[in-house]
């Protein structure tokens, strides 16, 4: 394999434990993740993605884990209020980064950076 | 226009988006009787109202799948459509059916409507979605039956492409589970069993198969990515909507006095059920992404990619969040279903539908794309109702959290009125969503009237 393809692989490969990391495979997506990311070099399309998907899961982990964690903190396993609040953002805010994370994979298949404008 | 006959899916188009109107507006009343009870009494009860309101989406999304499969089918079959004169004859006997039948509603009371319309002879009235009479159902099957032979006849006769195949196959699953409205057994499970054989099917699997053809065409024609890629990704979403949708029907089962086993077969196959429409999601933004032409109707390249989100977000994770038997042990029927069902309605079928008027409109009005005035205005209709559809369903899923914790979870559960005086507040917020959701629509069908400098284009960029 090229060392072109070979990037373009590693590059897309990190795109997907990102988002396997946000839905089906947590932790387990970030570990791969990150070893996946000491192979990569500098400068190149495999370690754009491998950050920015550490990145992404990294924000994902304050925004879900963090904030929902304070959220109880605050208001109480016992209150209704509580629940409403963690339910419906949870719900919103996991499924953005999940979206996110699909776009981005989507984008690593034609190897190249992240671009959320439609206009080419 | 390639072919002549496709200018019918005009006056469909035409009806939907009125029928669309109607069914906004009855919403609106509706949410403001859940705050103010005597809201337009006795004129419109409540269950007139939802009643007007379920029934019009549902016709109205016929008109829009009609239209559809009549602009696009002459175009994947490379032929003319079959019978342009059935395909127009059976517009007026449809709209005019439907009009009567909510004129019906409107103005008869129901007990009376069903005496009318003889519903003594075949019952069939006086379940939730199919609260038509009788003959108006027996005017649907013939309606259905001689769509399907049109659309049938003119891709038998033409060419067979996985869109327009997938596209028929979803029309007649339409028809065929339809029938199950005639089956009212005496037996209120065996009643609901079945019932959920037409709703179910209809919304969680063979409409699904009808969105991704017409999504899948309009996503071909905007971005010229080869149909052989396009065509690989309908065959894997289409097997996942089946495989999951089909016995995903078992998280109907939980609760109606079905066997136990529905709980564990509900719960598995129901939880696959957010995979399709996932897949969509990567489908949309891969082919976007990998597009060979920038097209001019940059608003139907937004619905296209809207759809796919909305009905990720809508059927997908608001589906999944109270799918699981234990979940929606304390979930079903609260305001939770009801978030659900408005975001996974609008994503999924609503802006499939406006997306293929979007993209067809100003074709068959003889230009390539609206103007750009008229695109501008569109793409602000977008986002103001799909944010107004965000807004209700976050509103929506609040109350119905709340509903459930007050009503069901805590340890001093509040009878259901009392609930409903508690949630008035997130009613309150509903309806102000509502009203932008209208203005959203009031500035949508504007767009069809705005003049303005016409697009400029390149041959290159259109297909």
């Amino acid at each position: 394999m090229t060392s072109d393809k070979l990037q373009l692989k590693r590059a897309s490969t990190s795109a997907l434990l990102s988002l396997l990391n946000l839905t089906i495979l947590p932790i387990i997506g970030f570990i791969a993740l990150l070893f996946l990311y000491q192979k990569t070099e500098s400068n190149s399309i495999d370690r754009y993605y491998a950050a920015l998907g550490i990145k992404t899961n990294l924000w994902a982990a304050v925004a879900l884990i963090l904030v929902t964690g304070s959220m109880f903190l605050v208001g109480g396993y016992n209150s209704a209020w509580t629940w409403v609040y963690v339910v419906s953002y949870f719900v919103m805010v996991h499924a953005l980064f999940i979206l996110f994370a699909t776009w981005t994979l989507t984008r690593s298949w034609t190897g190249q950076k992240l671009k959320l404008s439609l206009a080419k | 226009m390639k072919y002549e006959s496709q200018g019918i899916a005009k006056m469909y188009f035409i009806a939907a988006l009125g029928l669309f109107l109607g069914q906004i507006i009855f919403g609106i009343i509706m949410g403001m009787q859940y705050v103010v009870g005597d809201f337009l009494f006795p004129e419109i009860p409540f269950n007139v109202a939802r009643m007007v309101h379920t029934n019009l989406l549902i016709i109205w999304l016929l008109f829009g799948f009609m239209g559809s499969a009549y602009y696009l089918v002459p175009e994947e079959a490379e032929r003319e459509l079959f019978s342009p004169i059935l395909a127009k004859v059976m517009f007026w006997v449809f709209l005019g059916a439907s009009v009567l039948t909510i004129l019906g509603y409107l103005l008869v009371p129901y007990a009376r409507l069903a005496e009318i319309t003889m519903n003594d002879l075949l019952p069939t009235m006086g379940r939730e979605f199919l609260e038509q009479p009788t003959i108006t159902k027996i005017g649907i099957v013939i309606v259905a039956l001689a769509f399907v032979y049109n659309i049938g006849m003119t891709i038998l006769a033409g060419r067979k492409t996985v869109i327009n195949v997938v596209l028929l196959t979803g029309i007649i699953g339409l028809a065929v589970f339809f029938l199950f409205a005639f089956y009212n057994p005496h037996n209120i499970v065996l009643d609901k069993y079945f019932w959920w054989f037409v709703i179910h099917l209809w919304v969680e699997g063979v409409w699904e198969l009808i969105m991704a053809s017409l999504l899948a065409y309009v996503l071909i024609k905007v971005t010229g990515v080869d149909r052989e890629v396009i065509e690989k990704w309908l065959y894997i979403i289409v097997a996942m909507a089946l495989i999951s949708g089909l016995i995903g029907t078992g998280h109907h089962f939980f609760w109606i006095g079905t066997p136990d086993y529905w709980q564990w077969l509900g719960s598995i196959f129901s939880a696959l059920e957010p995979i399709p429409f996932f897949m969509m999601t990567l489908f949309a933004f891969s082919v976007v992404n990998q597009r060979r032409r920038d097209h001019p109707n940059k608003a139907a390249v937004l619905w296209a990619l809207g759809t796919a989100v909305m009905a990720f977000l809508g059927a997908g994770v608001w589906g999944f969040m109270h799918t699981l038997a234990p979940i929606n042990y304390y979930t079903h029927g609260t305001q939770i279903t009801a978030a659900h069902g408005h975001m996974a309605f609008y994503g999924a079928y609503v802006m499939v539908v406006l997306t293929m008027i979007s993209y067809s409109m100003p074709i068959m009005r003889g230009k390539k794309a609206a103007n750009e005035t008229a695109q501008k205005l569109e793409i602000w209709a977008f986002w103001l109702m799909t944010l107004s559809m965000v807004g209700l369903t976050l509103i929506l899923t609040a109350a119905g959290v709340m509903q459930v914790f007050l009503q069901r979870f805590s340890e001093d559960p509040l009878p259901f009125m009392v609930v409903q005086d508690e949630l008035k507040n997130f009613y309150w917020a509903r309806e102000i969503t509502g009203i932008g959701f209208l203005s959203g629509l009031f500035l949508y069908l504007y767009s069809f009237f705005a003049k303005g400098k016409e697009v400029e284009f390149e041959e290159e960029q259109l297909d």
